[in-house]
């Protein structure tokens, strides 16, 4: 064991990494190549088979050999004397990368499917800066994966052996996302986003199939003919049950497949969370990189009792910002996000003095969102007889009173929480977001106001922290420039470190 | 407002931002913005010009009078409105953060403070370094839309700032505050030539 965790010698990736570089490279040739496969498969009677398959024999053949130079050319370890964590690859340009070891924040382990298969796990190590250098090793075992990642983590170990130990013997809180959240979750949020996706999906099938010669199975007469048959309600609300079906079941598997035996393990110092049904992901969240959390949670859920936790992270690279540094928490209980915000924040988020915004920001919502799409659409109507006025009584009607209702949420729903501690901005119409900033965290803060809005004394304000920003607009603006006052006096007399 | 005061500070006696007064943008800047402008403007006025002398039959006389007109009405717009945004803006660096506010329709003003800025630019533009002036960029860890750019400062002045916020950051290497005056000679030897 002794000898295994000694990674100060140059060491070589686990063996069957060769077979993840192997399929790794074999999809990147498919990936590069697939037109002139498809030709070969359109053409496959009239080709000579044997250079076919000659020809496809050789290159795997030489994809496996790089693959095992690769592997072979590729070691790890970690120099003790300049503290570094350095890879060194590539076969015939050798690259060495040296990344020191206190500039590293976060180490993933992560696995995709085809490690899955095989059993290893993939490395990624993040480091502060913008420097862009990515370092990660394709292929390890867990054990080794999970010893290492200790040791890059907690560089200072070696120093303070015992104190790391305690840490680990720590590590008893354990927290489990039942897949019966999940299914809650998958039921009750991300409405929008699957319909994008359904909807992205079908206009590409459909743009396909229009693309194909002689394409009788789908042509529009078909599906008029078809529809004909019911009446048009009847077929409307056909078509809206099977898109509100469709969606269901499309979050659902989303939901699912992604978030698959949700795994909370909170030790002293950070947060491991380890999820996923066909790929599992492995993140560590610590405490300090964390800039701003949100909380959302809207009608159905806070029936059924779940939240649904955000965390953003300070990122080291700003245009890298969506995929990694964001990590939700579908589905935990109150009791449960509250633990999670105990650990995050040592202390549970109090709401402070309330500002609301002004009665303009309604006006100007309903004035832009409601009023000005019907005047349009009354424009439109008045210049071209696209529909009779009996439609365009119906459409609007409807459109009033569901838009009306949105507005009037987000209007009520638009709130501003400031305590010594915490600065909490609630909006959102259906799902209620509550995003949550420590003021000591903030990076800048803007506040901006037009022209006209002085005689009013409206204002907003925009803090920007690394995990993203928070803004708060229409507000009273003298009330505004005190807490800006205030949080410049929090910023810039606090010791504490932002990250 | 009242749950402020609980701790010993009183809110109201905190130093208010916008009570400071801020200094305008050093006066030749705006030749370096009327340059960009004029710039624009012939760029867009080659183009109308370069379709309408190859392609005769694109505009018909009537457009063309009425292109003439809005380019007759657009241009002194633009210096005006640029002259007015220019008189906006405005900065300040206090003890402990810069001030920035510009926009002429919506007034924005930027605060950054010292303690959060990770590092310091000076730049200097082709025309602006004809004039001596030069613009100082702090960067944050908050994104790009927290970085925050101060153009139109004399290049002596930005130099000090510049090093200023960079001891500020990192207080331990005052090794800079010694090489900064000959910085400073160097770059206005270099205006010399």
């Amino acid at each position: 064991m002794k000898t295994k965790t000694n990674f100060s010698q140059p060491q070589k990736q686990s063996l069957l990494g060769v077979v993840v570089m192997f399929a790794n490279t074999l999809q990147k040739s498919v990936r590069a190549f697939w037109p002139v496969l498809l030709i070969w498969l359109v053409k496959f009677e009239s080709l000579n088979k044997v250079m076919v398959f000659g020809g496809i024999a050789v290159v795997i053949v030489v994809i496996a050999i790089v693959s095992y130079l690769q592997y072979h050319f590729f070691t790890f370890h970690i120099d003790e004397e300049t503290n570094e964590f350095i890879i060194q690859k590539g076969v015939l340009n050798r690259t060495k990368i040296a990344i020191q070891l206190h500039k590293i924040q976060q180490v993933n382990i992560n696995q995709s499917l085809i490690q899955r298969l095989v059993d290893v796990h993939k490395l990624e190590i993040d480091t502060a800066g913008s420097d862009k250098k990515e370092a990660s090793i394709n292929a390890i075992s867990h054990e080794l994966a999970t010893i290492l990642k200790e040791r890059l983590i907690n560089h200072s170990a070696i120093e303070k052996p015992i104190s790391q130990e305690k840490a680990t013997k720590e590590l008893t809180s354990l927290l489990k996302i039942s897949l019966i959240s999940l299914i809650k979750i998958g039921f009750t949020s991300n409405y929008i986003k699957s319909f994008a996706l359904l909807f992205v999906f079908f206009t590409t099938i459909m743009e396909n199939l229009r693309q194909l010669p002689d394409n009788d199975v789908i042509s529009k007469d078909n599906i008029v003919n078809y529809f004909d048959k019911f009446s048009l309600y009847f077929s409307i609300g056909l078509g809206i049950g099977i898109v509100i079906a469709l969606v269901l079941i499309v979050n659902l598997v989303r939901t699912i497949i992604k978030y698959f035996d949700f795994t909370i393990q909170i030790s002293k110092q950070s947060v491991l969370l380890s999820y996923g049904l066909l790929a599992t992901k492995n993140t560590l969240l610590n405490p300090n990189k964390v800039q701003k959390i949100t909380i959302t949670q809207n009608f159905f859920q806070r029936k059924l009792n779940i939240i649904t936790i955000g965390v953003h992270q300070a990122s080291s690279d700003a245009e890298k910002v969506k995929e990694k540094d964001q990590i939700e928490v579908p589905g935990c209980t109150q009791l449960e996000s509250d633990g999670i915000l105990k650990l995050l924040f040592d202390k549970l988020p109090q709401k402070g003095a309330l500002f609301l915004p002004n009665w303009r920001k309604l006006a100007m919502n309903l004035f832009f969102l409601l009023v000005l799409p019907i005047v349009i659409s009354l424009l439109v109507k008045l210049n071209i007889d696209f529909f009779t006025w009996n439609e365009w009584f119906i459409y609007s009607t409807i459109f009033t009173f569901f838009s009306g209702i949105l507005i009037w949420f987000s209007y009520k729903n638009y709130k501003l929480f400031v305590s010594n501690d915490f600065i909490i901005k609630q909006n959102g119409a259906w799902d209620i977001d509550n995003a949550i900033v420590e003021p000591f965290k903030i990076q800048a803060i803007a506040t901006q106001q037009f022209f006209w809005q002085k005689t009013t004394n409206i204002g907003s304000v925009t803090l920007s922290t690394a995990g993203g920003t928070i803004s708060f607009s229409t507000a009273n603006y003298s009330e505004i420039k005190k807490l800006v006052n205030y949080w410049l006096y929090q910023v810039e007399t606090s010791d504490k470190n932002w990250m | 407002m009242t749950k402020f005061t609980n701790e010993a500070i009183e809110i109201n006696e905190l130093p208010k931002f916008e009570e400071v007064q801020l200094k305008p943008l050093q006066s030749k800047y705006f030749r370096v913005i009327a340059v960009n402008i004029c710039i624009l403007n012939l760029i867009i006025i080659a183009i109308f010009g370069g379709i309408s002398y190859f392609k005769e039959d694109v505009f018909s006389n009537q457009i063309r009078i009425i292109i003439g007109f809005l380019v007759a009405f657009i241009i002194p717009l633009s210096f005006l409105l640029a002259r007015l945004s220019f008189n906006k803006k405005s900065y300040t660096f206090r003890t402990h953060d810069a001030i920035y506010r510009d926009g002429l329709i919506s007034e924005t003003t930027t605060i950054i403070p010292f303690n959060r800025v990770q590092h310091v630019a000076l730049h200097q533009g082709f025309i602006a370094r004809k004039l001596g002036l030069a613009s100082i960029e702090l960067f944050t860890a908050g994104g790009s839309s927290s970085d925050l750019e101060i153009p139109g400062l004399l290049l002596a002045d930005a130099q000090i700032i510049k090093n200023l916020v960079s001891q500020k950051i990192n207080p331990s290497t005052e090794i800079t505050e010694t090489s900064s005056p000959e910085n400073i000679i160097l770059a206005e030897n270099e205006n010399k030539d």
